[in-house]
């Protein structure tokens, strides 16, 4: 399993980014070993379509779950189609691993 | 790492010209600890009533276009032939008419085609007359606002905010596009500016359905709310439904127009609008102190 979460830096100490489309980072987590690959986000480079292009992205990495602040329309009807599981509502005071850990604690 | 201190608002509209601006300069006249970012690029004027001082200028890409380089071009017109804006003519392009495809850059067999990020405008952080900070930007004609940018003003707005900040207010864009979802993602609470006509009510209810997806909450202000009984009666009826609250309903009032065709803040004009907005503050204050907790 990986957990995608949208990041602020390229560090699991870094700051979790509440926007999906335009975060700066992916840390894409396995759970079991917490080693992560940091990818940065093309898609925050985008004039418009941010959203669709970095859900390509975390689809491409083969995530299963997502950890981020909120998900617009269009990215969100392309992750559920790919059955990634969205959990939303975190926010940007929190580190990635603190993210992950909630998560995985729940 | 604290909590952020702060609160963060979105003025929205839906349709243009409802009094997004008008709005965000009251509250920023009103609230004293605060950051003011003007996000409606395209027709940046929060400025123009908030009189601030320019202390840093930066500069924005928003996307890359293509240059040909004279000494390398072997003038075989490839480019010309594949560029389907006609931008290029006799080995030049014009800047206005590219849009940045990269097409051309491709096709080059001479490596004569430069395909770097064109600059589009700036932005500016100042200083307003109290001291508070505020951001906006400007953009070359040609080139629209993106959520690119609204993203990046934003960012820079907030990345060194002082702790004592309480509010950062941001006047959104018009519509429901690209700057819009960039200028609600990471927002705590959106005030929609509506009124009451056929378009007012039809683009209100077109915003609430995208700040659904956000899982935003919002609250409705009804601006000139007396000007149409009919419809302001409808706008309450959906906001039941939508169980979205009116935070406020101001009358019209032709003083607003006068403040507004002198470049003055409305708080400006008499008490009666000045008491108005502030109770629609402190019915903000309150909804958002729900919406957070």
């Amino acid at each position: 399993m990986k957990i995608a979460v949208t990041s602020t830096g390229g560090s699991m100490d870094a700051l979790v980014s509440e926007q999906f489309g335009r975060c700066q980072y992916f840390l894409i987590v396995d759970p079991e070993t917490m080693k992560f690959e940091a990818v940065s986000n093309l898609g925050e480079q985008m004039q418009n379509g941010a959203g669709p292009k970095a859900a390509e992205l975390i689809i491409n990495k083969g995530a299963e779950i997502l950890l981020t602040g909120r998900v617009g329309d269009k990215a969100e009807e392309a992750l559920k189609k790919s059955g990634i599981k969205i959990v939303d509502g975190y926010k940007g005071t929190i580190k990635v691993k603190d993210a992950v850990n909630s998560y995985l604690s729940k | 790492m604290p909590d952020k201190s702060y609160k963060q608002i979105v003025i929205l509209s839906g349709k243009g010209g409802t009094g997004k601006t008008t709005l965000s300069a009251a509250f920023a006249g009103l609230i004293k600890k605060k950051v003011v970012i003007d996000c409606d690029v395209d027709a940046a004027n929060l400025h123009l009533v908030l009189k601030p001082e320019i202390i840093n200028s930066y500069d924005f890409s928003g996307g890359k276009k293509a240059i040909i380089d004279p000494d390398k071009c072997v003038e075989c017109g490839t480019c010309e032939t594949v560029c389907r804006f006609d931008a290029i003519n006799n080995f030049t392009i014009d800047q206005l008419s590219c849009e940045g495809c990269g097409f051309c850059f491709r096709v080059c067999s001479s490596d004569a085609i430069k395909f770097d990020p064109s600059k589009s405008g700036s932005y500016f952080e100042c200083e307003l007359p109290d001291g508070s900070k505020f951001f906006y930007a400007k953009l070359f004609s040609g080139d629209g606002n993106s959520g690119k940018l609204v993203s990046e003003i934003k960012r820079k707005a907030l990345e060194n905010i002082s702790s004592d900040i309480e509010w950062v207010i941001v006047d959104g864009p018009p519509g429901i596009g690209c700057p819009v979802n960039a200028s609600v993602a990471v927002a705590d609470y959106v005030v929609i500016v509506t009124e009451p006509t056929v378009s007012g009510i039809h683009d209100l209810k077109r915003l609430i359905e995208l700040l659904k997806t956000f899982k935003i909450r919002s609250g409705i202000v009804i601006n000139k709310y007396d000007l149409n009984e009919t419809i302001a009666t409808q706008i309450f009826n959906y906001a039941e439904n939508e169980k979205t609250p009116i935070i406020g309903s101001i009358p019209f009032d032709p003083e607003f127009m006068k403040a507004l065709i002198n470049g003055e803040n409305v708080l400006e004009v008499n008490k009666n609008i000045q008491e108005e907005i502030l109770t629609i503050l402190r019915q903000l204050e309150l909804q958002v102190e729900i919406s957070v907790n």
